[in-house]
């Protein structure tokens, strides 16, 4: 089986973001693997690990510098890499659209996964778009990932945490969230041999999307300032454990 | 607000609060003002608080094992004093020195004959017996990741290490800061905080106070600064200091890394600080059972120098600011991975970016001015908090005999360690020296 995982390259959630113009930021930032997809990529890699003759092709579309966090992708497993280059950013259709056409080119899907969203845009789009193109069902904020003979046993986490069951035919796409594994990351020896994977590189052009007039487009950025309000806890270990436990029960609410 | 102190301490970091509490306990009515809002939030907070004697000088070794005395013994050096907030933990899990072409070891094992510093000398064996995760090939020279030799095949093996068993790590330097300042105040110290300085003022020679932000005035015979990346700066504020310097301090940008201990190895309880100049790298135990990575500075790495108000705003852009960079972070991370294979190096940077107040040989300046009155504990480079309750000590004797008429220029002051059998010539870390090639020129002083 091949499995492909769809991966983004995205700006670091604990950099200093600042915007340019009116709907760009400054990409002069750290990048990385979207943490979404490194549920995807450990996932994958387990199946791969359980199905003897799986193999893993992690899929990008995105700018040259994209090319490290393919490697990252290869280092957590991958077999291979696809970069499709791009020169400007594109909406979650036209990256459906050249997702699909680099995998199509490639090989046979068995599976195709993405992260259930991405951190830089929550678009939370292009899994279905890419279901819709191939016509393979698509399953979104897996937790739970069990590959059967010919379908999929998943279970996929609605808000307020409550789970449904399906039973997906094969092959399906699949959006992974938080809880369907613990990341495996790369030690030193697995970058090492990742550096001898193979990443092969399409132009986005050579792909022939056709760019229809209908399409979204980022009209304007607004950064969130929200200014820290921090409040010491005063007193001994009793009453600060009371008060933090009155705080996470009744303001936080995550008791 | 404006009032009159004897001494003016201008910093309440893990220095400056151990200088107001000496200079407190021998009858000095001391302010400490500082910027923050508590003791040890600026750079202190950022310090790893490593507690090691290996130095490459006898001074440097000497001073960091008296260093030793007052951490193993933390509330007695406090008086007992009580702080709300706990006390800072002497975490001693001893500290290994990796013998390797990235240290001088063997001029630092010669300083700890002649100091008397506790060691014992570990082979490769003894090493993977002790720490079972490591890989103990050498893998000098010391690269960065872009370049392809990073990834050449280690062919020797290292020569074993130095373990020191009194070393380690103090689990939470604000903390240990803001202990000292309790103690300090229980001898009648002042601190005043959000307060800062934006003049150092003086008359007829001699400085007479400082002037904060807001307008305050506060005067004083006796002003210190402890300024740690805003020394500097602080120094520029006081007429004729920063011409009197022959030896300068400037802000130097540094990363620290947090990665998760391999599976199953409980590096926070099993673990020992290391210091591996092999890959550059030194490491100590922190909670949730990760690796805290310091680099060593190699040469191969970039050195940034920043103005340390644009850095603490979160200025100056990828590399210069506040944020870790992938970059250094795939560096310091993978060549700890060399050491130990088994290490899972995350895509996301976690860690610290602080400031060191470096000087132009990595050694401290603790000295007095050209302007009579200022003295400064500056320079302190990344390496010198083991030695605060030390320096504490020393700039008050310093403090003192230049105020009696020492005339600390021409003779200099010699330094009787309360614990080691030792004196130390302050004529060591003076502003006038010329640079002293003996040091390291890194965080390793």
């Amino acid at each position: 089986m091949q499995i492909y995982v769809c991966i983004k390259h995205v700006p670091d959630s604990a950099a200093n973001i600042s915007i340019i113009g009116k709907n760009s930021i400054d990409e002069n930032v750290n990048f990385l693997l979207n943490p979404y997809d490194e549920h995807a990529l450990t996932e994958a890699a387990r199946i791969k690990n359980n199905l003897p003759g799986t193999e893993v092709i992690a899929v990008c579309l995105g700018k040259a510098d994209a090319e490290k966090t393919l490697r990252s992708a290869l280092a957590m497993g991958a077999d291979r890499g696809i970069l499709i280059a791009k020169e400007k950013n594109y909406d979650s259709r036209v990256t459906a659209l050249a997702l699909k056409a680099a995998i199509e080119h490639d090989g046979k899907p068995g599976l195709i996964f993405t992260g259930k969203e991405s951190i830089d845009e929550g678009g939370m789009q292009t899994m279905f778009r890419i279901g819709a193109l191939f016509d393979f069902p698509v399953a979104t904020n897996v937790v739970k990932l069990d590959i059967e003979a010919d379908r999929a046993v998943v279970v996929c986490e609605l808000s307020g945490g409550i789970t449904h069951t399906y039973e997906m035919s094969l092959p399906c796409v699949m959006g992974t969230g938080r809880g369907l594994n613990t990341p495996r990351y790369p030690t030193f020896p697995d970058v090492v041999k990742s550096k001898k994977k193979p990443v092969q590189k399409i132009a986005f052009t050579d792909l022939n999307i056709k760019v229809s007039l209908a399409g979204m487009r980022v009209i304007e950025l607004k950064p969130l300032y929200q200014a820290r309000q921090p409040k010491e806890i005063k007193g001994d270990a009793t009453v600060v454990a009371k008060e933090l436990i009155r705080i996470l029960k009744q303001e936080a609410k995550v008791l | 607000m404006d009032k009159k102190v004897d001494a003016i301490i201008i910093g309440a970091g893990v220095i400056g609060c151990p200088i107001a509490y000496e200079l407190s306990k021998i009858g000095y009515k001391t302010l400490t003002v500082d910027k923050h809002t508590d003791a040890g939030e600026g750079s202190t907070a950022g310090s790893c608080a490593i507690v090691r004697a290996h130095y490459s000088t006898a001074d440097g070794v000497a001073m960091a094992y008296e260093g030793f005395k007052y951490w193993l013994n933390w509330e007695k050096y406090l008086d007992n004093v009580k702080d709300e907030k706990g006390l800072a933990r002497y975490m001693n899990t001893g500290s290994l020195l990796v013998k390797s072409q990235g240290h001088d070891w063997k001029k630092v094992q010669k300083n700890y004959d002649e100091v008397g510093v506790k060691y014992e000398e570990w082979d490769n064996d003894k090493i993977k017996k002790m720490i079972p995760i490591v890989d103990l090939h050498e893998f000098w020279p010391i690269t960065r990741p872009e370049d392809p030799a990073f990834y050449n095949e280690p062919v020797k093996e290292l020569e074993g290490g130095i373990f020191c068993p009194e070393g380690g790590y103090v689990n939470d330097p604000t903390l240990s800061a803001h202990n000292i300042m309790r103690a300090a105040e229980a001898k009648g110290a002042k601190f005043m905080f959000n307060a800062e300085v934006v003049d150092i003022r003086s008359e007829n020679g001699k400085v007479t106070g400082i002037t904060l932000k807001d307008g305050t005035r506060i005067d004083a015979r006796i002003v210190v600064n402890v300024g740690g990346p805003h020394s500097f700066k602080i120094n520029k504020m006081a007429k004729g200091v920063w011409e009197g310097c022959n030896i300068k301090t400037k802000a130097l940008r540094h990363e620290v890394m947090y990665c998760p201990s391999p599976e199953g190895y409980d590096y926070l309880n099993d673990g020992y600080h290391m210091s591996d100049g092999d890959i550059g790298c030194y490491v100590r135990p922190e909670v949730g059972n990760t690796f805290l990575v310091g680099s060593e500075d190699p040469d191969c790495d970039p050195q940034e120098w920043v103005d340390p108000d644009t850095f603490y705003a979160g200025k100056g852009g990828h590399g210069k600011d506040n944020v870790l960079t992938e970059e250094q972070w795939k560096a310091q991370c993978y060549r700890l991975g060399k050491r130990i294979p088994t290490l899972s190096v995350p895509n996301q940077p976690k860690g610290v970016v602080d400031l060191y107040d470096c000087s132009d040989d990595w050694i401290p300046v603790y000295d007095k001015s050209d302007l009579p009155g200022y003295y400064m504990a500056i320079g302190t480079s990344g390496n010198q908090y083991k030695n605060a309750p030390v320096v504490g000590h020393m700039m008050a004797k310093l403090i003192d005999a230049c105020e009696k008429g020492l005339d600390h220029d021409k003779e200099p002051l010699q330094y009787k360690f309360k614990y080691t059998d030792r004196s130390t010539n302050v004529g060591f870390f003076s502003r006038k020296r010329e640079i002293n090639y003996n040091s390291s020129f890194s965080v390793n002083g």
